[in-house]
């Protein structure tokens, strides 16, 4: 037993938000917005990290890492409010075929030639595929309807809505920071906004809020690595906790931007509507506690002390 | 990450639980707030010292197992899992102890550990005073030195266990010229020493757990003070940092509570509201995100790391938790909620746990000091009043 993450997954989450961090700032966002939302240089960069092939076996050209880094690394991608599509073609896509034994298009993937956006009964459309266009409040996400029925596979879902929660946590640290940056900055009354109670306890709140999700999205990533039965529930449970988080921290960041925070102007609002986004996709709040219902009052799962890892 | 015991850890638990199973009170004991309840909960815990269970990751010339805190854990699950009562000796066994631990010096160790452990001495906490709660810097009660004891005057309120407790801690100001922080000592003091008065206090539920402690020149001896006069503030800081984080609130008593809660539920599930239905599953939710929460912070702790500022949104977390479960309890259990036995002569715990969980987000460092805590130390806002 030990819940915490290797030297290694440290230091490969830490080189992604650098890497981020260094090339992928909101002004990238801004000028994507533009200019028509996608790079290829940005895509480039990221194949060329590695992270296309993060999941794809090394005998298919890949790195064969494991969902825990792929959620680490989700939550980087959240962190930085990536647009290009890696995370559900490399990240949802990837493990899927892997388990179907599909393993044709996985070197195309790793080399970042070919991309799998995969519809799900539960989403009506999928990001960056080919079809008729609908547009989302998330300006920087490229929806299409599907044209064909999408699987209803479980084990799609649980993917998706797994790095979706990952990528939700990361999202709500960065609305958190920049809402924190803010209230340093912006003076009223003669001091900081932030010295005020009133902002402090709120900010507060989300990082308790958060503190709480993150645990509950790598035991899940886990979970579902390790294939266990109860792993869909924890799925579940990441979603809901990371979904609500972001949620709280964006209605939270806006509010202590004040007017500020309603204009386009400010970086906040990509963020924000990713996290409306996701917090919608792969199954939305009331699905997965529907799902949480049925483990947890319909009995499915053993509840209590000794079961903190059932 | 790692997140399967090993087999000795599946070992450690088969153990813990034959043990707490055969000895565990069969009847739920009377509230510790009472002369014969918190009798019987210091009985327990001689009980449990005689098993050798008083405290298991003490060392063992402490009269603990030196286990980890990872087999803390699992005995924590254990022992809520079976319902064991809650600890008369709680504020020595996770709040002196580990603070004792970390500033005592070998002597004190020996002296007041091992008693502890063994449940021969069952410690109360004075920290606040009238004018001193959440400021708790604002302490007056003097300790003057005379020769080599201190000569303690002055008064503590809402000390708990102190109506009962045998000796007492808490941080007295040593350097009369001293402001706020600076020229405080903590100090260990015998509750029945010539000079101390100790008033009860009846609580919100009509017992009386804590009390006012009045200190009319009551002399201590210097070998009773803690790391050194003036280093009290820090040596406080320590404690609180053990009492919000890791130890005073494991993840099993909360998941207790939910698992119990999920049954309640399924008994009204007939006229219970869908409001009532989604807070049972945030239980669930809630609970178990605090144990992987926990069992992170054990890992960190057991290779190396420290936690600080980040037991605020521990406490935060677990008391408005607490606070919420019991209130979903009242409000499945609806008209039958305000009575304090049942129809059928049962003690409404309900009750009992949700008057008691309306404290958590009170004692410890009010939610307010914890959130003013992480804003000003974990996200770096500027401190109130600050330019």
């Amino acid at each position: 037993m030990d819940f915490r993450f290797s030297d290694d997954q440290l230091t490969l989450t830490e080189s992604v938000r650098d890497y981020l961090a260094g090339t992928h700032g909101p002004e990238v966002l801004r000028r994507l917005d533009e200019q028509g939302n996608r790079d290829p240089a940005i895509w480039q960069g990221l194949v060329e990290m590695g992270l296309t092939g993060l999941l794809v076996p090394e005998e298919h050209g890949g790195l064969g890492l494991g969902l825990v880094e792929a959620a680490l690394i989700a939550a980087e991608c959240g962190r930085a409010c990536l647009a290009e599509p890696l995370v559900d073609t490399a990240f949802v896509a990837v493990p899927w075929l892997v388990r179907r034994g599909e393993l044709g298009d996985l070197a195309a993937i790793a080399a970042g030639e070919r991309l799998v956006p995969l519809p799900h009964v539960l989403n009506p459309w999928v990001a960056d595929g080919s079809g008729q266009p609908l547009q989302s409040v998330d300006p920087l996400r490229n929806l299409v309807m599907f044209p064909a029925a999408g699987s209803s596979d479980p084990y799609l879902l649980d993917l998706g809505a797994l790095m979706s929660s990952a990528q939700l946590v990361g999202l709500a640290d960065a609305m958190l920071h920049q809402a924190v940056e803010y209230a340093k900055i912006r003076t009223q009354f003669g001091q900081p906004v932030g010295a005020f109670q009133a902002l402090k306890h709120q900010l507060a709140s989300c990082a308790v809020a958060i503190e709480f999700a993150k645990p509950a999205v790598w035991r899940a990533a886990q979970a579902l690595q390790d294939g266990g039965e109860s792993a869909s529930v924890h799925v579940s449970h990441a979603k809901v906790t990371a979904g609500d988080a972001a949620l709280l921290t964006a209605e939270t960041a806006i509010q202590v931007h004040g007017a500020m925070g309603y204009t386009y102007e400010v970086d906040l609002h990509f963020w924000m509507k990713r996290s409306w986004a996701l917090n919608g996709a792969w199954g939305d709040r009331a699905w997965h506690l529907k799902r949480i219902d049925q483990a947890v009052i319909g009995g499915a799962l053993p509840i209590g002390p000794e079961h903190t890892f059932a | 990450m790692d997140l399967t015991y090993t087999p000795e850890q599946q070992a450690f638990r088969a153990e813990v639980r034959a043990w707490i199973e055969a000895h565990v009170p069969k009847e739920p004991l009377v509230t510790l707030e009472c002369r014969e309840g918190y009798d019987q909960h210091v009985a327990w815990e001689r009980t449990l010292a005689s098993g050798n269970w008083g405290m298991v990751t003490w060392p063992e010339a402490y009269g603990g197992r030196g286990l980890d805190l990872i087999q803390w854990l699992i005995f924590e699950e254990e022992y809520f899992r079976a319902g064991g009562p809650n600890r008369a000796n709680q504020n020595g066994i996770f709040l002196l102890g580990p603070t004792i631990m970390e500033f005592g010096t070998e002597e004190q160790k020996a002296r007041f550990l091992p008693p502890m452990a063994r449940g021969e001495v069952i410690w109360a906490q004075a920290w606040s005073e009238p004018g001193a709660g959440s400021d708790m810097a604002a302490i007056q009660s003097k300790a003057v030195r005379d020769g080599d004891h201190y000569v303690i005057t002055g008064q503590k309120t809402w000390s708990s266990r102190a109506a009962f407790a045998d000796w007492g801690f808490g941080i007295f100001r040593t350097d009369p010229d001293s402001k706020r922080h600076k020229g405080l000592t903590f100090i260990l003091f015998d509750l029945n020493s010539p000079g101390i008065t100790r008033r009860p206090i009846r609580q919100l539920h009509g017992d009386t757990g804590f009390a006012e402690l009045f200190f009319d020149e009551v002399r201590v001896p210097v070998e009773n003070c803690l790391a050194g006069e003036g280093e009290g503030w820090n040596v406080a800081m320590a404690t609180a940092g053990f009492e919000r984080g890791l130890m005073l609130r494991s993840p099993g008593r909360f998941q207790a509570t939910a698992k119990r809660l999920v049954e309640l539920y399924r008994a009204h599930e007939a006229e219970a509201s869908p409001a009532a239905r989604e807070a049972v599953l945030q239980a669930w939710v809630q609970t178990q995100a605090y144990a992987y929460n926990t069992y992170a912070v054990a890992s960190k702790i057991m290779a190396g790391g420290k936690i600080g500022a980040e037991a605020s949104l521990n406490k935060i977390f677990w008391s408005e938790l607490d606070r919420m479960m019991h209130r979903t309890a009242m409000q499945i259990l609806g008209a039958h909620a305000e009575l304090k036995r049942f129809g059928n002569g049962q003690i409404n715990q309900w009750l009992e746990g949700y008057i008691f969980s309306l404290s958590g987000p009170i004692y410890a460092g009010s939610n307010e000091v914890q959130r003013n805590i992480i804003a000003e130390r974990l996200l770096g806002l500027p401190r109130v009043g600050a330019g």
